[in-house]
């Protein structure tokens, strides 16, 4: 087991360090420049003084140069001061952490608490109503897109209806701690956020519901006289949600990168607004520290399944 | 439609970093609402939120380069001059000025009264704290300005470890003198109308025998800890919001309201339903915005002429498009575009038309007497193509020698009056026979194609905001042509050595208004002869707010309005 991870984090450092050659290339390539941009407009702003932040900035290497650079940089942990804060890459990140994560976290919890049962209820009912129903809603929610249903919500829930805000963490005036109020906020967007993976999940769980209920096992439970509560529950959901656990690896990574859009529509001042930011800034130290770090949690969260996968299916070794 | 406003107010860094708090005499603008608060008596409390679309980034005025932490800056730091909301005119604000007779020596003295939120008094030192930041920075963007100033390049080089022309006055702390190698009139606006620092704060961190230390990466400069204007800072909620707060010890009388806020919301169709659900108080909105807020029981809306406009820039160094060195041409696209029409289909009436370079609410605007207004015309336009050698096809398109009279014209993606003008102009182009290829750009890789002088480029629609002194000298002298070797914001390439003569006559020795009137009155008459833009139009500032906040004042040397927000306050 411990052998099994040490070659899964060792596997995982070429494929950092190729992301890292490709988005630093497509950031640095791609048409446009920091400096004249920060810089436009201004009046009295000379070639030279220009010529003088881009030498600031390193801008002046070459590429190859400037990768190398940053790349030495990163292995002893600075990610470079970003262009637009003039702070610590880094920790700009981190300071921004938190948000995403409960937004994460809780669209987490949206998804499986909304997504399983509804998937089972669907396999349970058939050819009924129900199961048309969230076989529609399986494919629509997956298909909406998200700064589509989320400007929809604000209109019909914050402007039309009052009941919940539209943007922010919390209240202006409120204390940071004002969890009810904290609440209202991240409702909107963590549905949003979930929204996809409640309808992946549906359409996961009655698929899989389907094929164990039609299996052998389940008719001996059922032909023991168990109570159907007792089959549907104890012995086939218990083997239908292995493939779900598959599907929770690339979960951890769609959250932080689906955040943002979500976070962009909401105002939320998390990861993925900054990353946003940093892109539509040509911000580049900021850009490539929020790549790596969404990177470096799509590997772990592939770990994670993996090592999630073997708990769940005692047949499966690593 | 995010960068609709980023967008627009970047081009204001012109103005943001020339001068960015303003204004003094009380004015409402041309369009401004009157308010019935004269009978009502103000009360302190509350707090004013308003949406931006952006996060500030800083709040040090040193290094500022971007719009939205400039606005914030400006509530914090109060500047030595200030310029009249309404008129532009420079006004003693922190400091009242004399200058001698040769205009190159201002003899300055800071208010007695005038103290930093944390009590000590602001002097001539906190003045040299700033020139100091600004010559050893290696982020700011200010350091031209100061040019002329005696010694401050040696300074900046490390060559020197004082500047010169900065005399402090032994007997007294609050006075100083500013010696100018020579005269030159925007200097007063760009080398005063600027916020001291505190020198006890930053002072440290420039070194006058280390020109490698500077204030660049001050902790303080993203939470000022002793500001000058009637907020001060506490909190900085990244991504989300920032707070002020009173500052009790204004030197010109605390402000009523307890906190000023400013937070980011994602775009102007969220702003706008902040706005109604009142978790914004405050707003820039977009014309398109107007009819709907303007029904909002709880808002009230305020319209002021804006300093600065719109325009389609016609480039004439393009060898693509020949066709633009033509002042025929360029004549016959003024009378071929209905601008009146524009204004009401575009920005929904919220503007008006512009017909040379100088905004009409600025003092230096000659009015319109005397001036081609270029009326709709499409006859004359086609007359003046035809007169230019061009013969129409079969296909309603003028052409001469197998070209067909036509280019693109582009414009940065998100921005829809910009959008929308420029497909308003194609389709109007094309009944003069004109054939416009309309493009969209992302702002981000136009603006360096833009400032190179790339030949991509074969014209474009964009805007200026205008800085508070109207020297046009960035953007029509001939030594700002943007090329390859050199950026600048002569974008279209306009070459005019009478206009080069009078903007240099605009900016010295004689800087008496009427001198300056008159030579920018002539240098707008030539550019209204001969269109180097289409002048577009000036789109006027909406701002939407609570209608329980009173106090608010708008001018057009105010982009934000918070010139007087010391006195704004909320009717409970």
């Amino acid at each position: 087991m411990r052998k099994y991870i040490i070659r899964r984090v060792l596997y995982a450092i070429p494929t950092l360090l190729g992301i890292s050659v490709i988005v630093f290339a497509i950031s640095r390539l791609a048409p446009g420049d920091p400096v004249r941009l920060y810089t436009f407009g201004a009046t009295n702003i000379t070639e030279e003084d220009i010529a003088a932040l881009r030498h600031f900035y390193g801008l002046d290497q070459p590429l190859p140069i400037q990768y190398v650079t940053w790349l030495m940089n990163m292995l002893r942990g600075d990610f470079g001061k970003s262009l637009q804060y003039n702070q610590p890459a880094f920790a700009l990140l981190m300071e921004r952490l938190p948000a995403t994560l409960q937004l994460a976290v809780l669209a987490l919890v949206l998804q499986v608490g909304i997504g399983v049962p509804l998937g089972v209820i669907a396999a349970l009912n058939r050819g009924g109503w129900v199961d048309n129903a969230v076989r529609f809603f399986g494919v629509v929610g997956h298909a909406i897109p998200q700064f589509w249903i989320g400007l929809l919500l604000i209109v019909l829930f914050a402007v039309n209806l009052h009941w919940l805000p539209s943007q922010g963490l919390l209240t202006i005036g409120k204390d940071v701690w004002d969890i009810p109020d904290r609440l209202k906020h991240i409702l909107l967007p963590a549905f949003v956020l979930a929204l996809a993976g409640v309808a992946n999940y549906s359409r996961y769980l009655r698929t899989e519901t389907l094929d164990v209920i039609a299996q052998d096992y389940v008719r001996t439970a059922r032909a023991k006289g168990l109570r159907e509560r007792t089959v549907v529950y104890v012995h086939a959901l218990r083997n239908a949600l292995i493939p779900v656990v598959t599907a929770l690896g690339g979960i951890l990574a769609a959250l932080v990168s689906g955040a943002l859009i979500v976070e962009q529509v909401f105002t939320w001042p998390g990861v993925g607004q900054l990353t946003y930011a940093a892109v539509r800034g040509k911000d580049y130290p900021l850009i490539m520290a929020g790549v790596m770090f969404a990177s470096t949690m799509l590997v772990i969260s592939y770990l994670l399944r993996d090592l999630a996968y073997a708990r769940v299916d005692p047949r499966i070794k690593v | 439609m995010t960068q609709q406003r980023t967008h627009r107010t970047l081009l204001g860094i012109a103005a943001a970093a020339v001068l960015i708090a303003t204004a003094c005499a009380p004015s409402g603008g041309p369009s401004a609402s009157s308010t019935t608060t004269t009978q009502e008596t103000p009360v302190a409390g509350g707090r004013v939120i308003r949406g931006s679309f952006s996060d500030i980034r800083v709040l040090n005025p040193v290094i500022s380069t971007d719009a939205t932490s400039s606005q914030v800056i400006s509530l914090m730091y109060d500047t030595l001059l200030n310029v009249d909301a309404k008129t532009g005119n420079p006004v003693p604000w922190l400091g009242k000025w004399t200058v001698s007779s040769d205009n190159l020596t201002y003899s300055w003295e800071i208010d007695a009264k005038a103290n930093w939120s944390d009590g000590k008094p602001i002097i001539a030192e906190d003045y040299l704290a700033r020139a100091k930041a600004v010559a050893r920075s290696k982020l700011t963007t200010q350091k031209s300005s100061w040019n002329d100033v005696e010694g401050f390049n040696d300074y900046r080089d490390g060559k020197a470890t004082s500047i010169s022309g900065i005399t402090i006055d032994s007997a007294n702390p609050k006075k100083f003198t500013v010696k100018f190698g020579k005269s030159f009139c925007p200097a007063l606006i760009n080398v005063f109308g600027i916020a001291p620092i505190p020198a006890h704060v930053f002072g440290k961190y420039t070194v006058d025998n280390d020109p490698s230390k500077n204030i660049d990466t001050a902790p303080e400069n993203a939470a000022p800890t002793a500001v000058s204007g009637p907020f001060k800072f506490k909190e900085w909620r990244k991504g989300d919001q920032v707070i002020l707060s009173r500052n009790d010890g204004y030197w010109r009388g605390a402000p009523y309201l307890d906190e000023f806020v400013q937070k980011v919301v994602a775009d102007s169709t969220v702003q706008a339903a902040q706005l109604k659900t009142g978790e914004l108080t405050l707003g820039a909105i977009q014309p398109g915005d107007y009819d709907d807020l303007s029904k909002s029981d709880n808002l009230k809306l305020y319209e002021w002429k804006d300093n600065g406009y719109v325009y389609i820039g016609w480039r004439l160094n393009n060898p693509n498009v020949p066709a633009l060195q033509d002042k025929r041409v360029r004549q016959a696209l003024a009378y071929g575009l209905d601008m009146s029409q524009v204004v009401q289909s575009v920005v929904l009436g919220h503007g008006e038309k512009q017909i040379y370079h100088t905004p009409s609410v600025s003092w230096a605007s000659p009015g319109t007497a005397g001036f081609q207004a270029y009326n709709f015309d499409a006859t004359k336009a086609e007359q003046l193509i035809k007169d230019a050698g061009y013969t129409k096809g079969s296909d309603g398109f003028y052409a001469k020698d197998g070209k067909t009279l036509g280019w693109t014209i582009v414009t940065n993606q998100g921005n829809k009056t910009r959008e929308t003008f420029l497909q308003v102009a194609a389709e109007q182009y094309k009944k003069i026979g004109v054939k416009i290829n309309p493009k969209v750009e992302d702002f981000t890789t136009l603006v360096p194609k833009l400032t190179s002088g790339s030949n991509e480029i074969e014209t474009i629609i964009i805007g200026w905001q205008l800085g508070t002194d109207p020297d046009p000298f960035s953007i029509w002298h001939s030594s700002n042509i943007a090329t390859a070797a050199q950026a600048g914001n002569n974008f279209v390439g306009y070459n005019n050595p009478d206009v080069d003569k009078l903007i240099e006559q605009g900016r010295g020795p004689n800087c008496g208004q009427d001198v300056r009137k008159t030579a920018y009155a002539q240098m707008n008459k030539i550019l209204n002869e001969d269109q180097p833009y289409n002048f577009g139009f000036s789109q006027n500032r909406i701002l939407a707010t609570d209608k329980r906040i009173r106090g608010i004042e708008p001018g057009s040397f105010s982009p934000d309005a918070t010139w007087n927000v010391e006195k704004w306050w909320i009717k409970q």
